[in-house]
């Protein structure tokens, strides 16, 4: 186990440098600059600003001195959108608005989605089946960009229960209609793994030992089945959470939030070099993390994962 | 549940939520949602994106100039209606008969928010890191008129004797070069400079501004040798000189003492005054700049010297200023908070506004499928914008090389039916907005006339012709060699199809769109990437005409290819003259003259078009949607609220 786990954090590295590279080169390819507007600059303020943020060096150089203070100083650089501001900084800063949406988001799509996928499953065919896996397939098929603006519309601007937009801290009334909207569709896609996963076991030989052996309904469901059942949720966990945890680009801009999806876009579409690549890499190590803290669970989940 | 009920179910959810919303859009309120009143003495706006730096200097963004107003102030301060230049950290000015000097005399108590005095000095700091080429500032064009400034900014070298000490002069090698003005020509100690009776002192700068303009040339080596190697006289008056590299010493600000600032202009230049009030002129604190470098601007280490002081900034969340106590007129500010939200999606803003989170919205803030509901409203502002959306043409390639051509398709734009149906914009036929300069003897360009447009067209040898229908086609005319680029964004889209549309019916022709993500419509926009025509837009900086027509000044950077030494020079007449009614027909002209030469078809003047609660008092819808903010104030009495858009005449 040990073995396996250094030997994934080794390979995370090259991993790194070349996530840090394409997106480089992404950058560098993407026409546009971060000081162009619409009125535009003379060339003598272009060449100014070239120069001062040593875009005018050649591309190797600048290449060169990306990876080094990122891999031997862990330093991704100054914004060059927002002057004076580092990307660790902002990393930092907006990392705890996202994780706490996300992982409020998260929690609550395992309580309702795992709920729901294990009434659905033992109540096979039933009412209830068909009304959670009908609510199930709504979540998964109405994008947040339309139901979050549908719950500002009924919650915030008709009945002018929560605010509509803007991060109030935590805890706050201002994370229920963000949480409801992103985890509306973890929720369907967890109820929907559940079930199918619940279904799979309860039909399987184990299952029918447990009862043969003469345990109640209830041990053999919450000690046999779920556990078993809820091994696809755990997989899917992984790559959700790190995507959840480094910020949700729409739901972050419906709601005007302060997180790393919201810096992301921005940096995206405002050609800010450093704050791309520092992003990208973080989110990058983010996944690898989830995932490997995810083969782990694996093995302690089900026994007969093990890895050599 | 049987699946007929559950779409039954989901059908009857989705029609409750559609009425629902028309509900809540069209409601009959006189105003557009809450008006209650802040409980405190805050003012809660949303100014647009997230600022790029607080450091006024750099950025010349229209949000950020918003909140620098409240942060920083310079020698004037614009006028809460009219954006005219009025006494701020200088109580008074004279300047010289043709406009190239002018005097500022500062009042004496100043004081950054740490409490320490304001003088004259800390305005010659900071105007020349402003000119610095390291600051890359992105508002240096606007501070070129100082003397020696673009010298300064690109590193050149004046040229002087060692022998005797002499600078060579800039009239000597250049026949084109317009006449000295008073802030370069020899002091007459007989005859005053100044219509006003205050005596100005007189200093060894002063003496040496006052001399005439002198050569400068290249800093670098490669260019300099390039440039003498095709100017034979000039290399043979440089050989044996030696070069002097121009120092931030060297350019026209002077502290003539403490409380007396001096600004020596290159050109006579009577919109300069209107200038200082932009944000690349409002005061930086020398001793945090270089004590923290680009960190200055941060929580733990600003100084300001506006009416308001940072208090908390939480990038992409809030920026919260508070009163000042050692602003000057701190007892005028009536705001206890300023509270600015950094958001740029339009919906999210309103929404905000509607429940009452935020006080007023940004200049075209309100959506344009929301106009025919919150246009009528009471808490609407509509007044007109200075600033204009106009189509660049490329007049680079064919067939728009043709100026027949590029009138053919200006005339062919019925601009009125295009401004009833966006509602909030005004006609346009040329290219000052109309309506803003008082005085200002604006030129009308060609009005809508589709029969002499297919002439011109036909003219060009593209013939138009009219079908059995009524339609018009132009077979010989090469459509595949022009597009529309725009980007997606906005009402962009329904712009470029609403063209295609005018060109379609009027001439028969079809010009394909071709849209593009900002930035990199941005970039094929500025290397004329491009064949045919595009979106453009321009806001002014200063409450002058010159602020549009110095568009097509500096040549090459205007998007269309277009350049016209004639043009050039006729701008230059203009700025040279000291009658001021004389000086609005001169440009008058070159406006005219640009309009004929047709590299863009102007489409409208747009308004300001945001919101405002009423109870927010002393917030006018002036044309540049600046606000200074130590007017404004939180009118707790329903008597005296807003019931309509403030009057910017009273």
């Amino acid at each position: 186990m040990l073995r396996f786990i250094v030997r994934r954090l080794l390979v995370t590295i090259p991993t790194i440098l070349v996530v840090i590279t394409i997106t480089w080169a992404l950058v560098k390819l993407a026409p546009g600059n971060f000081y162009s507007g619409e009125k535009r600059l003379s060339a003598a303020i272009e060449k100014n600003i070239r120069e001062k943020y040593g875009l005018d060096k050649p591309w190797y150089q600048q290449y060169g001195k990306t990876v080094w203070s990122i891999v031997g100083h862990f330093d991704f650089g100054t914004s060059l959108r927002f002057e004076g501001q580092s990307v660790n900084t902002i990393i930092w800063r907006s990392l705890p608005v996202s994780a706490s949406i996300g992982i409020l988001a998260y929690i609550l799509a395992l309580i309702v989605g795992i709920t729901a996928g294990s009434i659905a499953a033992l109540k096979q065919n039933s009412k209830w089946d068909y009304g959670s896996m009908a609510l199930a397939m709504l979540g998964i098929s109405i994008p947040n960009f339309v139901l979050g603006p549908i719950l500002v519309l009924i919650f915030s601007i008709g009945l002018y229960w929560f605010p509509p937009s803007r991060w109030g801290g935590f805890p706050s009334r201002s994370l229920v209609l963000p949480v409801l909207t992103l985890s509306a569709i973890y929720m369907a896609y967890i109820a929907r793994l559940t079930r199918a996963g619940m279904l799979e076991v309860l039909r399987s030989d184990y299952i029918r030992t447990a009862r043969a052996k003469g345990l109640s309904e209830k041990d053999v469901v919450i000690r046999h089945a779920l556990r078993g059942g809820l091994m696809p949720v755990i997989s899917f966990t992984g790559p959700a959470l790190a995507f959840l945890l480094t910020g949700t680009v729409v739901v972050e801009r419906i709601f005007a939030l302060p997180g790393l999806g919201n810096y992301f876009i921005q940096a995206a579409l405002n050609r800010d070099e450093p704050l791309i690549i520092g992003i990208v890499a973080f989110i990058a190590l983010t996944l690898l993390t989830m995932n490997l803290l995810v083969d782990i669970a694996y093995a302690f989940l089900d026994p007969r994962v093990r890895y050599q | 549940m049987q699946f007929r009920q559950i779409v039954g179910l989901v059908l009857l959810a989705a029609l409750a939520c559609t009425t629902y919303s028309c509900t809540v859009v069209s409601s009959k309120d006189e105003f557009y949602g809450s008006t209650v009143p802040p409980k405190q003495n805050i003012f809660r706006y949303v100014t647009g994106d997230e600022p790029a730096t607080l450091d006024p200097v750099i950025s010349n963004g229209q949000p950020e100039a918003r909140i620098y107003m409240a942060l920083y102030e310079g020698l004037v301060e614009y006028n809460p209606k009219t954006l005219a230049p009025e006494p701020a950290l200088a109580e008074r000015w004279d300047i010289n008969n043709d406009s190239s000097e002018l005097t500022f005399y500062l009042r004496h108590n100043g004081r950054w928010s740490n409490g320490d005095p304001i003088d004259a000095n800390d305005f010659v700091y900071s105007i020349r890191r402003a000119l610095a080429k390291e600051t890359a500032s992105r508002n240096l064009s606007l501070t070129l008129a100082i003397k020696y400034s673009q010298a300064y900014n690109e590193q050149q070298v004046f040229v002087r004797d060692p022998q005797t000490g002499q600078f060579l002069l800039a009239k000597d090698f250049d026949e084109h070069l317009p006449p000295q003005p008073l802030s370069s020509s020899p002091i007459d100690a007989a005859k005053s400079e100044y219509a006003s009776a205050t005596t100005h002192p007189d200093t060894a700068f002063h003496q040496q501004m006052h001399s005439p303009l002198r050569l400068t040339l290249p800093g670098s080596e490669k260019a300099r040798t390039k440039l003498l190697d095709a100017n034979a006289k000039l290399k043979a008056a440089v050989a044996g000189k030696e070069f002097v590299t121009v120092k931030a010493e060297d350019i026209g600000v002077e502290a003539v003492d403490n409380y007396t600032l001096r600004i020596s202009l290159g050109q006579p230049a009577a919109y300069f005054l209107g200038v200082l009030a932009h944000q690349v002129f409002r005061l930086t604190p020398r001793r945090v700049i270089e004590k923290y470098g680009d960190f200055w601007t941060r929580p733990e280490h600003i100084v300001t010297c506006g009416p308001f002081k940072l208090k908390t900034w939480v990038p992409y969340d809030k920026l919260i200023l508070e009163r000042d106590p050692m602003y000057w007129d701190a007892a005028n500010v009536k705001l206890d908070e300023l509270h600015f939200y950094p958001i740029t999606d339009l919906t999210t803003m309103m929404n905000l506004y509607k429940v009452g989170e935020i006080d007023a919205v940004y200049n075209r803030g309100v959506p344009n499928p929301w106009l025919p509901v919150l246009h009528s409203k009471k808490d609407y502002m509509d007044a007109p914008e200075a600033a204009i959306d106009y189509l660049i043409m490329n007049v680079t390639k064919p067939p728009l090389t043709d100026a027949r051509v590029r009138k053919a398709f200006n005339l062919s734009i019925d601009k009125n039916a295009w401004a009833a149906w966006r509602r909030v914009v005004k006609p346009l036929t040329a290219f000052t907005p109309e309506g803003i300069f008082p005085g200002y003897p604006q030129p009308k360009g060609p009005a809508f006339n589709p029969p002499e447009a297919r002439r011109l067209l036909g003219e060009a040898g593209y013939p138009v012709t009219q079908n059995s229908d009524g339609s018009f086609s132009c077979p010989k005319f090469p459509a595949d060699q022009v597009e529309y680029m725009y980007n997606t964004q906005g009402s962009n889209r329904a712009m470029a199809e609403w063209m295609q549309a005018q060109w379609k019916q009027n001439l028969g022709i079809t010009v394909p769109l071709r849209n593009l993500e900002w930035k990199t419509y941005l970039e094929a926009r500025a290397k004329l990437d491009f064949k045919g025509f595009t979106r453009g837009a321009w806001g002014a900086d200063y409450m002058d005409p010159f602020t549009f027509l110095c568009v097509f000044y500096t040549g090459g950077e205007n998007g269309t290819g277009w350049e016209d030494p004639k043009y050039i020079a006729m701008l230059d007449e203009a700025n040279r003259t000291l009658d001021h009614a004389k000086r609005y027909e001169l440009l008058a002209k070159a406006e005219a003259y640009l309009l004929d030469a047709q590299p863009i078809i102007p489409i409208a003047t747009t308004s300001v078009n945001w919101m405002k609660k009423p109870y927010v008092k002393g917030l006018y819808p002036n044309p540049g949607s600046l606000y200074p903010w130590k007017y404004v104030y939180i009118e707790r009495d329903q008597a005296k609220w807003d019931f309509s858009t403030p009057n910017l005449a009273e």
